[in-house]
């Protein structure tokens, strides 16, 4: 009865997958599951030439820096591809190392540059001396309250919409209270954590834009997120008492 | 000396107040005396190191057991691996003057700790479980562990002792270049059928290619090869038969010897070979290795069994793979059950829980055999929600974040059903879990043993 299907990518699971990349990979192939409508995730490791036109939906996680070097050569080679797609539209995703890798350069503390895919006017240095930005994070975003954990060396700036407004934690670097990037249909962000199992509306609204980019009906059923908002309360109360949860759990009642 | 006099009343003074001290006493000691590991070094005849990602508790108690059975030795109990434990140990052993009362010493020496070391002590012999990604918010990456531990070796003499079957380890052995014994399973118990599982080191660290695998036991401990060099998994001097409650050593042109196996589990298989090999390069015969396993009592949270109601395994999880071979040997016993897993994310537990979305819950779900899974530690809701994206239906998963309560209500309704309990948990949650456990499985000895009374 449902016959809707999506295509999605995960770029280099050999190489970055640092941070429990597979979390978002199964919420996403889930959320979709439970609605009856079914998923390919294509695996696409350092070997495979990127099929961009063939994906409805692009994932690209996070590595540690030596793997980002090697990454960054194997997509620099598709710099163009990239571009073309996102500018009609393909949905991206990007965490931490990948997130990085969407911008001109990312500066590693040496002064050595890892060229990125220019994607965005946005751009990544880790400088010298400068502590890590570590910890549990919330924003608010326009999916509600955001949540997760940061682990980055990397300080982003970029000129884009901003994924999120810093409730907690660092952002993208620490000091203009912004976190992540949202522009056309690229998401990049530092949150991993892993980042969708915990943020339930996010997750949707992802899938949301990759089934309409691939011609389907972008309505999604609501699901039961009883679990998942009962661990989002938990973290907050626990971890970020700080964080108010009331907008949050205003946002997140069934419409 | 001034160190050896305040750590052993630091010792004496923890003892009279009926306390652990596996640790304190030496850090105290390296405070008045830094130099105080090389000091002891020159006292000691010889020193056997045990290292890796995981297995390095259970290996050095089995290799300290063993070798006890021919001389004394010191060792540091309860996995205190860093500096000041393995002062705590030296301490332990010595007189007020410092002299020792062993010319041995069995160490398990964390990987990060072990360049620190490695050039005070007379190392003889290092023997490395494997190299498995452990907690990332305290080791960075990879890359970083494999420098230290090489940087470690070189600053010794010693032979090395590695599993064949760990790629990392492997390239280790190849870069040490000196005397190297490997120990690996035999090669027809390794499983076939691939797993998507996740696999640190799948790539020739000789020429970057990826590595192909014929078969694998778990992680990334197979049967491995480079395509396009000639990296491979080398033959093993000692090989492993398992047969769960035995394991064949095998050596070339010598007889099979037959070991009882202390311990469940192949991840534990492959501790009782790292021990028994490790055993052998230094010289032990089959006698005191097979009596070392019979004396030996398997530390905490190691597929440790208690007589409850209803009987409970405990297990400490702590990163993907380790929790992934539990998972694993949790599945694979046979019957029904209920299952507990507890999750903290204190400090000693890593703050950041993101390595559950690593560990493979899948394989919980495709065991029909888990009655009801109960999700606790003050992680709990996070653990629910996992097992929920495990595919698990969320009707057969209660959150109860008390360790306690989560444990008694498991008790209890695997009691009912006639089914044991498989309880997972992390560290700052295990050792007060082995407490409450071991106060229940008296009160349920005490219970029966009155009931026979009073029916006799």
């Amino acid at each position: 009865m449902n016959e809707r299907t999506l295509n999605i990518a995960h770029l280099y699971p050999d190489l970055l997958n640092l941070y429990a990349d597979r979390g978002n990979i199964v919420t996403l192939v889930q959320r979709l599951r439970w609605r009856g409508i079914e998923a390919t995730v294509h695996e696409v490791t350092h070997q495979d030439a990127p099929r961009l036109s063939a994906y409805d939906l692009v994932l690209l996680g996070g590595g540690s820096d030596r793997e980002q070097e090697i990454v960054g050569e194997y997509l620099l080679k598709h710099k163009q591809e990239f571009k073309a797609a996102v500018d009609s539209g393909l949905p991206l995703l990007a965490i931490c190392g990948g997130y990085q890798l969407l911008g001109a350069f990312y500066q590693l503390p040496n002064g050595q540059k890892i060229q990125g895919l220019d994607i965005l006017d946005m751009y990544t240095s880790a400088g010298t001396g400068l502590p890590r930005l570590i910890g549990n994070v919330a924003i608010e975003t326009e999916y509600g309250i955001v949540m997760g954990f940061e682990n980055h060396g990397g300080r982003t700036v970029h000129q884009h919409r901003p994924l999120g407004k810093v409730l907690h934690g660092h952002g993208n670097d620490g000091e203009s209270g912004y976190e992540g990037v949202h522009h056309m249909n690229i998401w990049g962000t530092y949150i991993h954590g892993p980042l969708l199992p915990k943020n339930p509306q996010f997750a949707d609204a992802v899938l949301a834009t990759a089934l309409e980019y691939a011609g389907h009906s972008a309505v999604l059923d609501p699901l039961d997120d009883v679990v998942e908002e009962s661990a989002r309360r938990a973290f907050l109360a626990r971890r970020m008492p700080d964080v108010t949860t009331s907008p949050d759990a205003a946002t997140a009642q069934p419409k | 000396m001034l160190g050896i006099w305040i750590g052993k009343l630091v010792t004496w003074l923890l003892r009279m107040r009926g306390m652990d001290a596996t640790s304190f006493p030496g850090k105290i000691a390296l405070k008045f005396s830094p130099r105080l590991i090389a000091w002891f070094g020159r006292r000691i005849e010889r020193v056997i190191v045990v290292t890796g990602t995981n297995g390095k508790t259970t290996t050095t108690s089995l290799l300290a057991a063993m070798m006890q059975h021919e001389e004394p030795v010191i060792t540091n109990h309860k996995g205190a691996n860093l500096l000041q434990g393995i002062a705590t140990a030296f301490l332990q052993h010595a007189s007020w003057t410092g002299k020792l009362s062993a010319k041995t010493a069995v160490l398990e020496v964390d990987e990060a700790t072990f360049p620190l070391l490695a050039d005070s002590l007379p190392i003889v012999v290092i023997a490395v479980t494997n190299v498995f990604r452990d907690q990332l918010d305290r080791y960075g990456e990879l890359d970083v562990t494999v420098d230290k531990l090489f940087s470690a070796i070189r600053k010794t003499d010693a032979c090395l002792v590695l599993n064949a079957d760990d790629p990392i380890c492997r390239n280790l052995g190849l870069r040490a270049s000196r005397k190297t014994y490997y120990y690996g399973m035999s090669r027809d118990t390794a499983r076939a059928a691939l797993r998507r599982q996740m696999r640190d080191g799948q790539f020739c660290m000789n020429c970057g290619h990826e590595l192909v695998y014929d078969a694998f036991w778990y992680g990334q401990l197979g049967l491995y090869r480079c395509p396009s060099c000639d990296f491979a998994r080398p033959h093993p001097e000692f090989i492993g038969v398992y047969r769960g409650k035995t394991m064949a050593l095998c050596e070339e042109q010598l007889p099979e010897v037959e070991l009882k196996m202390p311990v469940q589990g192949l991840y534990n298989a492959y501790n009782v070979l790292a021990a028994a090999s490790a055993a052998r390069v230094i010289g032990l015969w089959a006698g005191p290795i097979h009596d070392g396993l019979a004396d030996y009592n398997p530390p905490d949270g190691r597929m440790q069994s208690f007589d409850t109601k209803a009987p409970v395994t405990l297990n400490l999880i702590k990163n993907p793979t380790g929790c992934d071979s539990v998972v694993q040997a949790v599945v694979s016993e046979p019957g029904e059950k209920v299952v507990v897993i507890g999750i903290n994310d204190l400090a000693a537990d890593g703050r950041d829980v993101s390595w559950l979305w690593d560990a493979d819950f899948e394989l919980f779900a495709e065991d029909a055999n888990v009655v009801s899974f109960i999700a606790s530690g003050y992680r709990a809701e996070d653990m629910a929600l996992r097992l929920k994206y495990a595919g698990i239906d969320s009707s057969r998963i209660r959150v109860e974040s008390d360790m306690d309560a989560a444990m008694d209500s498991a008790i209890e309704s695997a009691r009912l059903q006639r089914v044991p309990v498989f309880a997972l948990c992390t560290y700052t949650l295990l050792h007060k879990t082995v407490h409450t456990l071991t106060a229940k499985a008296r009160d349920h000895e005490r219970a029966n043993a009155e009931y026979r009374a009073s029916v006799s």
